[in-house]
């Protein structure tokens, strides 16, 4: 039985402030994240050419961290960390994962020795529990998967994580069906559950090799209905449901540090700022610098707690301004030294207020994660910490009472997001308060409807 | 600290936005007639129990399920697909809306044994190797709820499946959806190995990795930005026009 959260670690949501947590971490080569001050996390992909085989692999992450390491101590930062998204080959053959783990951590050691730059390495394996058609959560592939932990590990990996997709299956139908209850059972149920399991296996292994067990995100299906929301005029995805998703996300990935998870959380997780709160664990984010990845509603003020900041992905190429990792890591470097000067002469405050005022009324999304809507979001989730169901109702239901609370000056809502708003406050007025009735009702329906969702193989319940 | 957003940011989606609701507008669409009428307001609802009662309420007073399919199905989901395409309504509302007119479909072929047909047959499908499935469920939501009758492939379909796939349904167009710039070089063996086998269909492809300038890199290939274009290319086909006036019209620059 793991140990679930009832209260929030931080007491008061201004306390919460970019580049500090209440529970640093440290990596092998003197980084400490959430120590005092914000560093980069530079995040890339191999050219598909180079996955053709192990060795071109290799070379291909040989060649983008020196890259990254080159520039680094030419601009003179004293910090930075790197993050390895796993191709699939990675994980699926556990030996490559851990050789280029390996390849990359020798890397940083020779700039740590040489310059004294201090440095972190982030490895996070694909989610390869899936058959074609069918999640395949636990059997031999969730072996491989642990194995693929272990080797970059061994190989040197200080930050572990993992993008876990449990509830997926049930997310993907009951997002284009405005399903309310639907997203409540597959992330904040499912989602959980699967989550407790994983990260208490993460956690072994991260504690047999000397490493961290980092942190998850709720990529698959917070961000793929943020994705699915898009831009201001696209019609696919009301707003407003979109961040009733994320804050359920948030009461998710607490799921992780509840199994054993540390931090630094994953950048992608814009759930993070919820999830600091109640933890007080350090957190990755993207927004304004992972435009060469996606487009947000929200790109600085995400920046208000971070304590990496990341690009979330770049393709390895040549760009006018030397490797694209290397462009991408000088500006996030450069905005983590703005951070850091700000907390250095004391305006550390002003300028996270300045960070969230820009985007805060931007969106109904950018609205409920900014700190102070995010702190209470946290509140609504520690107050029945205990049960998976109910907190994440209560996360949904908090984040509807914000928004129909907010200012209609400031914050300014369409029609159609505001009937959304008001269909989703009916839908949740109406689910149960016991969580069995609601967990053996959904387990009926979805199997009902949802023809790949095959619970028995997947969930530990 | 505040600030009055106004000056630092603009939410066009609200100025932007029509005056009516949708609810009004979709009431200035209803056919008069009956049983049309209920059936268009149910599928407009997405209250599927209440088309089947319509339907079934037809039936049994003697109706023709097919024509059932044709003047009352068809006309009701079009008012749907035309409030989606003006930006009126949502992804969901279609979804909901499809879900429910599919089950009268189901009701009414069912009543009709094989006399009753689609628009055409289309084949869609993943990119090998790639997991990313929601843009073509939306894709192969549309189609049917345009009244085509869709295979849907699945995520992550082998290139081989696929051309057994267009052999066996002999569909009038095969669309194709990657997220990823390693996956979407399927497409082209795809269009290689149509070709060698002498299968000229329009293949329509699209998804986050995928743009215009790669798509003009093979013969058969059709660019699609979004989900919508998928049924208004069918549309097109069915109106006679061929590969090259396709291009020309779907292609943006
Ligand atoms: C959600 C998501 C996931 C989900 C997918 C859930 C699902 N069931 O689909 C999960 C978590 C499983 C996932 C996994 C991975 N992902 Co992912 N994912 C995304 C994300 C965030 C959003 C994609 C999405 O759903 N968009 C919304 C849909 C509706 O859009 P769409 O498919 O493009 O469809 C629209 C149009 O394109 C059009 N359309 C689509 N098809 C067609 C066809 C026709 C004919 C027409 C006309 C129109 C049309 O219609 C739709 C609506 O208009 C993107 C980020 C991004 N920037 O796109 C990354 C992204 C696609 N993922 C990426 C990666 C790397 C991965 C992983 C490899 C991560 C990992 N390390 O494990 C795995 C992939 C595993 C695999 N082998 O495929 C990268 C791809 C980079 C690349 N190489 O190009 C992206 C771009 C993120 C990034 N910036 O790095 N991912």
């Amino acid at each position: 039985m793991v140990k679930r959260y009832t209260s929030q670690e931080y007491k008061a949501a201004d306390d919460m402030i970019f580049g500090k947590s209440i529970y640093p971490v440290k990596s092998e080569l003197g980084l400490e994240v959430g120590a005092g001050y914000v560093t980069a996390e530079v995040n890339y992909a191999p050219r598909p050419e180079a996955g053709v085989s192990k060795e071109k692999l290799v070379s291909e992450y040989r060649r983008l961290t020196t890259d990254i390491m080159a520039r680094a101590v030419q601009i003179g930062f004293p910090a930075v960390s790197l993050e390895t998204e796993h191709v699939e080959q990675m994980t699926n053959n556990p030996s490559w994962g851990g050789e280029i783990a390996h390849v990359q951590k020798t890397i940083l050691e020779e700039y740590h020795e040489e310059y004294g730059i201090k440095c972190g390495l982030r490895h996070t394996p694909g989610d390869i529990r899936e058959n074609r058609d069918l999640l395949a959560l636990i059997g031999p592939k969730y072996d491989t998967l642990m194995e693929s932990f272990e080797a970059v590990a061994e190989g040197g990996a200080d930050f572990l994580s993992i993008e876990t997709m449990g509830g997926k299956e049930v997310l993907d139908y009951a997002i284009l069906r405005n399903d309310i209850p639907g997203l409540v059972y597959s992330i904040g149920c499912l989602g959980s559950t699967d989550m407790t399991m994983i990260w208490q296996d993460i956690r072994k292994i991260a504690d047999k090799k000397g490493r961290i067990a980092a942190g998850d995100t709720d990529c698959a299906q917070a961000n793929t209905a943020m994705f699915i929301a898009g831009g201001l005029l696209d019609k696919n995805l009301a707003h407003t449901i979109a961040i009733i998703a994320r804050v359920i996300a948030g009461a998710r990935t607490l799921a992780g540090y509840e199994a054993g998870a540390q931090g630094p959380g994953k950048d992608c997780g814009y759930e993070n700022t919820i999830v600091k709160s109640i933890t007080g664990c350090p957190i990755s984010q993207e927004g304004k610098t992972s435009t060469c990845a996606h487009a947000d509603v929200m790109g600085n003020l995400v920046m208000q707690c971070c304590d990496l900041w990341s690009n979330e992905s770049v393709e390895y190429h040549g760009e006018f301004g030397g490797t694209s990792v290397q462009c991408w890591s000088e500006t996030l470097n450069y905005d983590a030294a703005l951070l850091n000067v700000a907390t250095e002469t004391g305006n550390a405050k002003l300028l996270r207020d300045m960070l969230v005022l820009s985007d805060k009324y931007r969106d109904p999304q950018g609205y409920i994660l900014a700190y102070d809507n995010a702190y209470k979001i946290g509140s609504a989730i520690v107050k029945d910490g205990n049960d998976l169901y109910l907190r994440s109702k209560n996360a949904a239901l908090a984040c509807v009472d914000i928004l129909n609370a907010a200012d209609s000056k400031k914050l300014v809502m369409s029609k159609f997001e505001k009937n959304a708003l008001a269909n989703a406050k009916a839908a949740l007025d109406s689910m149960t308060d016991e969580a069995d009735n609601f967990m053996s009702d959904s387990l009926e329906k979805y199997k009902a409807e949802v023809a790949v969702f095959r619970p028995d193989d997947n969930y530990k319940f | 600290m505040d600030i009055d957003p106004s000056k630092i940011l603009v939410r066009y989606n609200v100025q932007k936005e029509k005056a009516q609701t949708p609810e009004e507008m979709a009431a200035e669409m209803y056919p008069s007639a009956e049983p049309a009428r209920t059936i268009a307001v149910a599928i407009f609802e997405g209250e599927e129990d209440d088309v089947v009662e319509a339907l079934e309420k037809a039936l049994a007073s003697g109706a023709d399920p097919v024509k059932l399919i044709d003047d009352t199905l068809m006309p009701g989901m079009d008012i749907v697909t035309k409030l989606y395409d003006q930006g009126v309504i949502f992804l969901p509302n279609v979804m909901m809306s499809a879900d429910a007119m599919l089950e009268g479909i189901d009701l009414c072929k069912e009543k009709a044994g094989t006399s009753a047909k689609a628009k055409g047959k289309i084949v869609c499908h993943v990119a090998e190797g790639d997991v990313h499935d929601i843009g073509k469920t939306i894709v192969a939501a549309l189609l049917r709820a345009a009244g085509y009758d869709v295979v849907d492939l699945g995520r992550d379909v082998p290139v081989d499946e696929v051309i057994a796939a267009v052999k066996k349904e002999n569909p009038m167009m095969l669309t194709g959806t990657a997220l990823m710039t390693t996956t979407m070089y399927a497409f082209k063996e795809i269009n290689d190995r149509l070709l060698e086998s002498g299968i000229k269909i329009p293949f329509q492809c699209g998804g986050g990795a995928v743009n215009q300038d790669f798509v003009v890199t093979y013969e058969l290939g059709v660019y699609g930005e979004e989900a919508a274009d998928a049924a208004k290319m069918a549309d097109a086909i069915l109106s006679g026009k061929g590969l090259a006036q396709l291009k020309e019209h779907f292609h943006k620059h």
